[in-house]
């Protein structure tokens, strides 16, 4: 355990506080942006890395200095490893923090890393590949006796006709509906589910074929199906000393295909008691494997309200803001003094203390270049307007600003809006209005699906089944797009009007049937003195 | 200051850049129910009242993203839905439409050019020049942001023209295939 240090003023640290002269960051986007500015706040040089597509880049902006390491598909640039540790030796990098995705779980990467002389940010390359590999973390965790996801700890046999009779009653023990998934996979690729034995052989060929062209292995094992379930996942730091602490759980049960939409902090309708479990199984997961850095353990959440051990996420999730915001501390700031050799801050120990009973509530919306009336269909191009929100309890994460071009190469992510208050109903009518004064031009952006969240009175009620995505918002997004189009095409002409011939006054006066301003804050049905007052401040405005 | 002082039709555009009839609209300034559009400059609407319906919306931008003459284009945001939007004069339009059609009654059996509707690179083309396609067929995939996206034939046809190859970075608009 670390010693307590006396507080005698404000400044917390030791006065020689800078683990690293320079860092390099190799990553891009918003989680660039993020390690460089805990970078700048404690001092440390950056060095950013760009493909082609990003030589203008916001995180190339930002850092002190840019290396170009390929062009842009990311295979080509963000996933050569080799290239981004020659440029961290030739620019004078201490270090590399991965971010998320890209290298960041890729112990061969981290291996590199270690091997050039140079700290990686984040577990070691042993432990990523002990946790990496999904069966062996079942395993792991079974034996610190955590409670995994009944399913087999063994490697699935694959088109293995002697075997199939032994898997089948493997399957029938496990219970139907079942998964089978991939040891190295991730994203739901590898995955397929099966609703009874027959489909069992077939399944494990077709998830085995898909994890090797995916992950080049193809390693698959079985999983009961847990639904209803939610996904609740434990952030965790560890030192070099072997001290592991739990900062918090989030819920992140609002998913598409596999893919988080929604995050918050804590998990709602958690008692301490269950709190306190959770945490402790996580760490108990995490010591198993010899975790040091920052990871998230995540578990699955039943009925029954018991918690189930999936895997071990060994990086900075995309989702560490909500936890900072209601633990009050910087994940990333801790992830670069723990790999710096430093141990656990007094001010991680404390938070860790306070965890089973927090008393802020914080949630993330992921701001994507995607449509959603268009089943998310991809929007890449140039953002041309740019409104961010502003005020008390709001945090904005992103790596662009008006001008810059969301290339079409890599993730659709542009932004996270996190908001923080006392509890859950005033996050979300803080979300509400952060989401209002957000304006996003130049491509369509995920904004309206998250309007609609936010004033969800399904969502008030407390995390969602996971495919409610796909019933409740497909059924109302219709409605709150054509809305949204009368009005546009009003604007449309009053933009129009001065290149369409001689101004006449307008004769929309007297009596108007239902008083209504676009543009003006939305909310529940306004009251009518809310709608006069709209009404004359409308009157004020050139018409 | 602009405010809406004639009558105008509104047509969305739909993503490969094709004004739509369906969702077009006249707006009558003259209408009673029609709303008023004030101006704040800067590109910023307020549309009040009348058949923008309730107090709700959000977002307000509008803005000029092609000049065309007579049939500009305009960006608006509202309530973070984006739609493109082709404003023209509403008398021009009618008698537009009514041109058009008796064109259209003929040129049905036309070539079809397939424009790209979002920018990427072309993962695979999986027809051929001469090919006779059903709808549905899968012409090409077009990979984008770590997805794969198939672009179907519209209607039956030949394939006159491939007009892109494998691994070549498309922009949004641009021709793909042409089919007969």
């Amino acid at each position: 355990m670390t010693s307590v240090a006396p507080e005698p003023s404000l400044r917390k640290d030791a006065p020689d506080e800078r683990p690293f002269a320079r860092l390099l960051i190799a990553n891009r986007g918003e989680i660039a942006i993020r390690i460089i500015r805990a970078c700048r706040e404690m001092e440390i040089e950056t060095v950013a890395v760009y493909s082609d597509a990003d030589a203008t880049a916001g995180h190339v902006r930002a850092a002190d200095e840019a290396v170009r390491i390929g062009p842009a598909p990311a295979a080509e640039s963000y996933l050569r490893g080799e290239a981004i540790v020659a440029a961290a030796l030739e620019s004078g990098a201490q270090a590399i923090h991965p971010g998320y995705g890209f290298l960041a779980e890729r112990a061969s990467f981290a291996r590199a890393v270690e091997d050039a002389g140079l700290v990686f940010v984040g577990p070691s390359s042993a432990s990523i590949a002990a946790l990496g590999d999904k069966l062996a973390a079942r395993r792991s965790a079974s034996q610190a006796g955590v409670p995994v996801v009944p399913g087999t700890l063994e490697p699935a046999p694959v088109d293995r006709p002697d075997q199939v009779d032994g898997i089948v009653a493997e399957a029938e023990r496990i219970g139907f509906p079942l998964l089978v998934k991939a040891a190295a996979g991730g994203g739901g690729r590898g995955m397929r589910r099966v609703a009874a034995a027959g489909e069992l052989p077939a399944a494990l060929v077709a998830a085995s074929a898909e994890a090797r062209s995916a992950f080049g292995d193809g390693t698959v094992y079985l999983e009961r199906e847990i639904r209803p379930a939610r996904h609740i996942e434990v952030q965790l730091l560890g030192d070099r000393a072997g001290t592991i602490v739990a900062l918090g759980e989030r819920d992140c049960s609002l998913q598409r295909r596999h893919q988080k939409l929604v995050e918050e902090a804590p998990a709602p309708g958690l008692s301490v008691e269950e709190r306190r479990s959770l945490h402790d199984l996580a760490v108990r997961a995490a010591r198993a494997a010899g975790l040091e850095n920052a990871a998230t353990a995540e578990f699955l959440f039943d009925e029954e309200r018991r918690f189930w051990f999936l895997e071990v996420n060994t990086r900075l999730q995309v989702e560490h803001g909500v936890t900072e915001l209601v633990a009050d501390v910087d994940i990333v700031r801790e992830q670069v003094r723990i790999a710096a050799g430093r141990p656990l801050s007094d001010e991680v120990l404390r938070a860790a203390d306070r965890a089973v009973a927090p008393e802020r509530h914080a949630i993330e919306v992921r701001i994507s270049a995607e449509d959603p009336a268009r089943e998310f269909t991809p929007t890449p191009g140039r953002i041309t307007h740019w409104q961010l929100p502003s005020g008390p309890g709001i945090r904005v994460d992103t790596g662009v600003e008006a001008g810059d071009r969301v290339p079409p190469d890599y993730d659709p992510l542009v932004a996270k809006l996190l908001v923080v208050d006392a509890d859950r109903d005033r996050a979300l009518g803080r979300l509400a209005r952060a989401l209002d004064e957000t304006v996003v031009g130049g491509i369509q952006s995920t904004l309206p699906f998250h309007r609609f969240i936010a004033r969800d009175p399904g969502f008030r009620v407390g995390p969602p089944p996971i495919d409610w995505v796909d019933t409740t918002w497909s059924r109302n997004l219709v409605a709150g797009r054509e809305a949204a189009l009368v009005a546009a095409r009003w604007a449309a002409a009053g933009a129009a009007a001065g290149t369409l011939g001689p101004d006449r006054p307008a004769d929309v006066d007297g009596d108007r049937p239902a008083v209504a301003a676009a543009g003006r804050p939305g909310g529940a049905e306004p009251r009518a003195w809310s709608r006069a007052g709209r009404a004359r401040s409308l009157d004020r405005w050139p018409r | 200051m602009a405010a809406v002082s004639r009558a105008v039709r509104v047509a969305p555009i739909d993503p490969s850049g094709k004004a739509l009839d369906e969702g077009a609209r006249d707006l009558d300034p003259k209408d009673p129910t029609a709303p008023s559009v004030a101006d704040l400059g800067g590109g910023r609407f307020v549309v009040a009242g009348g058949a923008a319906g309730e107090d709700r919306h959000t977002g307000r931008i509008a803005r000029l993203v092609a000049e065309a003459g007579a049939a500009d284009r305009y960006e608006v945001v509202v309530d973070g839905w984006r739609f493109e939007l082709e404003v023209e004069d509403a008398v021009r339009a009618s008698l537009r439409r009514r041109a058009t059609r008796a064109v259209d009654a003929e040129a049905s059996s036309g070539p079809l050019d397939i424009r790209a509707i979002i920018p990427g690179r072309v993962a695979a083309v999986r027809v051929t020049a001469g090919e006779v396609v059903e709808p549905g067929r899968t012409l090409l995939v077009v990979e984008a942001m770590k997805m794969q996206n198939e672009l179907r034939a519209p209607r039956a046809g030949t394939v006159q023209r491939v007009a892109v190859g494998e691994g070549q970075t498309i922009e949004r608009g641009d021709l793909l295939v042409v089919l007969t």
